[in-house]
């Protein structure tokens, strides 16, 4: 670009002199040239008139000699060649000089020229004719006889050379060579010298323009006092120092917006990890007596009641699974929030988990006279099976609470070619209206619930149902309008058939073991919650002891001998703790102890240390059915590892 | 009453001839060749001769050649015509007047007579515009005393001149040499040898051998070998002539316009004459070159003497 603009200065500067010093050249050498041809034709021409002129007394008289001394006289003369004189009647007279032309050309009363090219001379005619003297009288006239015309007397021929002529023009034409070159020269320098004086200041101005252009506004030129375009660098050095303030102005402004969206950000984290806490302690204070309260109403449930009391306890019962039902969404909904739940998508079987839901809600649906199908399907899908679980239970749960008559149907179709396979539950229920199908995902969103009934549940399930499929990446959607039931359906990735696995199978052969005499030892501060568990424990045969530290449990074992199976409360007082009581425990026994943790925390980090040390977690309040069972397979490894020790 | 009236018309008619005789007769119609400085000259001269004379400037009229054909028949009691081609024409349209043929040589003149019927004077005569030969051979020997020998060069056509020039030459002692040019023969050859035989060259009034493209050739030829020419007009001695007699245009007007008075008052028309007045001219540069002194009014006056004794 820069030397686009100097070769363009340069080419403007330079044109106008070119064509100037051009077209006087060849003004000077067309007009010196012809007036050099028009010198030495005019000087010929005269020559020979002055020849003819003084030849005419001589044709007159025929006087040859003062011809020849005429014609010697002329020959003297530069250019001239040659110089023959014709009388009238074409006799030649007198012929000096060496003539190339042999013919003699036409003669005729005029003059003429004409130029020889092969030889290069101009050869001039002219006519020699007598002198008139005007006899005006009116005797000059006697007779008839009328003399208007000159009379012709004779030609002189005369032959020029052009040499001296071509060399002058050759002179001339070198002279205006240089003439033009120097002034080509002289405008060369002139105009890189102006040149330079503009192009230097643009140069400096476009650099100047490039770097704030690239953003380095604090670029200032300082200008020379002479400086052609000081107005416009004074002007971009404004625009520049313009530019950077506002920059400033700018970012100051940007930090301190900044400042303020990072406080009230903080705040807003202090607020949701206050919220979060309160949410937790609360949750872990409501856990410990919720846990003892289930302990002592499943304690309860077993005693033989008249029908009246039968059917307190059973209300009993309801209000204390749906207390456990709360803290458990709960639980789930605070885990999904932290963002601790880990997947871990593997292929299974579908049917595995319909059978779980079959046997969790079947009888719920039958004694709401409800007809409750789980279509057995062989499709095996990638996903993680206890979240699948948790997203369908909560779904038929739904679909259960919902339903007041007819049906509800879990079925799972692949359609082939797809690679999705799609799990659908459908009921006859009440519907949802299109205007709330987005609410209801909502958390505690329950429609036509406004009074908050408690045994409509929470309205946490399909919050947790969609966040949980969000996190499997399964797709899940909602078709339903109201009084028409309502099917949800969710799409998982289609998986190739594999082992089965040999779970349930398990779980069948564990609910033959008995618990009759098994030793326990339970250790738990809070004396309702080791109350409630000793008498339920004991209500299924067990012989417990119970500790309410480290220490009494140390004193426990070495009274009791070391028990079969160890329930250890997490949080222990005096800043102990579940897990390092059994290790101790273990370590005094001299073998690993099945033991097992109880706790009202619900923090993932606990979860975490407990599964490092081996130990199985549950959660406070803890379902009586699934401490039975936990139980009996601790009981069952147990027997398992110690009969391959005696072996 | 009728006869009143008979003599009234009479009147009338008569009255009307008379007037119309009056407007168509000029007492002189002048016919001059051209309107040149030196006719005019003539004219007028011949004009004031006649108003001096009582003849009214409204009785004459002076036309053009060309003008002759077109005014019907021109009745005048005397046609003067300036120059030869105006006598030409009117002889030619023959009029019944007499015709005075002025401001021409006798050899045209005398070639005019001889084309017209006329051979009376009284019905045709003229004033020749050159001089007669003895007044130059006068004028020569004034001039030049010690010249003997005259030469002139004469073309083709004026050998017939040659036994008067003779006779004049040999009243006054002078030797002849005549050179004749044959017509398209050079000048120069006969001027040679006139130049290398004679003292003096008398000039000739010949169209062949002295025109205006010849007449700076024959004079510097003449001049060279120191021999001078005399001429016959004013023009010669301009161009370098030594010296010249010869008559003006206005003398030569004059002359006719007293021989026209003579005719109107019923005498007859004179012969054929010669100029009585005229002037004589020198070229002094050429006169000193030559070395000769020469006084113009004093040769004319000898020669005026000479002619009156």
């Amino acid at each position: 670009m820069m030397l686009n603009i100097r070769s363009r200065m340069l080419l403007a500067a330079l044109l106008p002199v070119t064509l100037v010093a051009l077209m006087l050249a060849a003004v000077f050498l067309i007009l010196r040239v012809g007036d050099n041809e028009g010198t030495h034709h005019q000087r010929a021409r005269s020559l020979i008139r002055q020849v003819a002129s003084a030849s005419e007394y001589g044709m007159f008289s025929a006087n040859t000699s003062s011809l020849q001394t005429i014609a010697a006289g002329i020959l003297r003369e530069a250019d001239v060649l040659s110089v023959t004189i014709i009388d009238v009647q074409g006799g030649v007279l007198v012929r000096a000089g060496k003539a190339a032309q042999a013919k003699l050309p036409a003669l005729s009363e005029v003059e003429s020229e004409r130029v020889d090219t092969v030889t290069g001379r101009d050869l001039l005619t002219q006519p020699i004719l007598a002198a008139q003297v005007v006899l005006d009288d009116v005797q000059d006239r006697p007779g008839p006889v009328a003399t208007s015309s000159r009379q012709l007397l004779g030609h002189v021929v005369m032959e020029f050379s052009r040499d001296s002529l071509n060399r002058r023009e050759r002179e001339m034409l070198a002279a205006g060579l240089a003439i033009t070159l120097g002034g080509l020269l002289f405008g060369v320098a002139l105009a890189a010298l102006i040149g330079r004086g503009v192009v230097t200041p643009i140069m400096r101005v476009s650099r100047m323009i490039e770097r704030i252009g690239s953003g380095d506004l604090s670029v200032r030129q300082k200008i020379a006092q002479d400086d052609p375009l000081r107005d416009l660098q004074e002007g971009l050095n404004q625009m520049a120092a313009r530019l950077e303030s506002g920059r400033d102005e700018l970012e100051q402004r940007i930090a301190a917006a900044t400042l303020e969206l990072r406080e009230k950000k903080e705040e807003a984290e202090l607020a949701t990890l206050a919220k979060s806490r309160f949410l937790a302690a609360a949750s872990h204070d409501l856990r410990q007596p919720t846990h003892a309260l289930g302990m002592f109403v499943a304690r309860l449930g077993q005693l033989h009641h008249d029908g009246q009391t039968r059917q307190l306890v059973n209300n009993l019962e309801s209000s204390v699974r749906a207390l456990q039902d709360l803290l458990d969404g709960l639980m789930d909904l605070s885990k999904l929030d932290v963002g601790v739940i880990q997947t871990h998508v593997v292929p299974m079987p579908v049917n595995d988990v319909f059978d779980q839901i079959r046997q969790a809600m079947r009888s719920v649906a039958v004694e709401k006279g409800l007809h409750f199908r789980v279509r057995p399907t062989r499709v095996w899908v990638r996903s993680d099976p206890y979240l699948l679980q948790r997203i369908l239970l909560n779904l038929v749960a739904n679909a259960v609470r919902y339903t007041q008559r007819g049906s509800v149907l879990i079925a799972c179709r692949a359609p082939s070619g797809s690679g999705r396979v799609r799990i659908e539950v459908w009921d006859s229920g009440i519907g949802i209206a299109p205007e709330y199908h987005e609410q209801v995902f909502k958390e505690f969103f329950q429609v036509g619930n406004s009074e908050r009934d408690r045994s409509k549940g929470l309205g946490l399930g399909l919050n947790i149902v969609e966040r949980t499929a969000q996190l499997l990446s399964h797709p899940f959607s909602l078709r339903s309008s109201l009084g028409q039931g309502t099917r949800f359906t969710l799409e998982l990735p289609l998986a190739e058939s594999g082992a089965a696995l040999t779970l349930p199978e398990v779980v069948d052969s564990m609910a033959t073991i008995s618990l009759q005499g098994v030793s326990l030892l339970v250790i738990e501060d809070d004396a309702l919650a080791s109350v409630g568990m000793v008498g339920l424990l004991e209500s299924w045969g067990c012989a417990v002891t119970s500790a309410q530290s480290a220490a009494t449990a140390l004193e426990q074992m070495a009274l009791n001998g070391e028990p079969d199976v160890i329930i250890s409360d997490y949080r222990l007082p005096d800043g102990e703790n579940g897990i390092a009581t059994v290790a101790l425990l273990r370590q005094i026994a001299g073998r690993p102890i099945p033991a097992c943790l109880v706790s009202g925390d619900t923090d993932q980090a606990l979860v975490n240390r407990a599964k490092v040390a081996g130990l199985t977690l549950l959660h406070k309040p803890v379902r009586p059915a699934k401490l039975r069972s936990l139980l009996r397979s601790l009981v069952r490894l147990d027997a398992g590892t110690r009969s391959a020790g005696r072996t | 009453m009728p006869l009143f009236l008979r003599a009234l018309l009479l009147l009338c008619l008569g009255c009307l001839a008379a007037g119309k005789l009056c407007a168509a007769d000029f007492q002189v119609v002048i016919v001059s060749s051209e309107r040149s400085p030196a006719y005019q000259e003539a004219a007028d001269a011949l004009l004031g001769e006649l108003e001096r004379q009582g003849v009214p400037r409204k009785t004459t009229l002076q036309i053009t050649p060309s003008e002759l054909g077109t005014g019907g028949e021109l009745t005048a009691r005397l046609f003067v015509t300036l120059g030869a081609d105006a006598a030409m024409a009117v002889v030619k349209a023959d009029p019944r007047a007499p015709i005075l043929c002025t401001l021409l040589p006798q050899e045209s003149f005398e070639r005019v007579r001889r084309d017209s019927g006329r051979r009376s004077n009284s019905v045709l005569s003229a004033v020749y515009i050159n001089q007669p030969l003895n007044r130059q051979m006068d004028l020569v020997r004034l001039a030049l005393p010690d010249a003997g020998r005259v030469g002139l060069i004469l073309g083709d056509g004026s050998q017939g001149q040659i036994p008067a020039v003779e006779s004049a030459a040999q009243s006054r002692g002078f030797k002849l040499v005549i050179a004749v040019v044959a017509p398209g023969e050079p000048v120069f050859k006969g001027l040679k040898k006139i130049l290398e035989e004679a003292d003096l060259l008398l000039a000739w009034p010949d169209q062949q051998i002295y025109n205006s493209n010849s007449i700076q050739n024959v004079l510097l030829a003449s001049f060279r070998a120191r021999v001078p020419l005399i001429g016959f007009s004013s023009a010669y001695v301009r161009a370098g002539a030594l010296v010249a007699v010869y008559s003006t245009p206005a003398q030569i007007g004059i002359q006719a316009g007293a021989t026209a008075r003579g005719v109107l008052q019923g005498k007859t028309m004179p012969p054929p004459q010669y100029p009585v007045e005229f002037t004589v001219s020198v070229n002094e540069h050429v006169a000193r070159s030559l070395g000769l002194t020469l006084d113009a009014s004093a040769l004319g006056e000898r020669l005026r003497a000479m002619e009156q004794r």
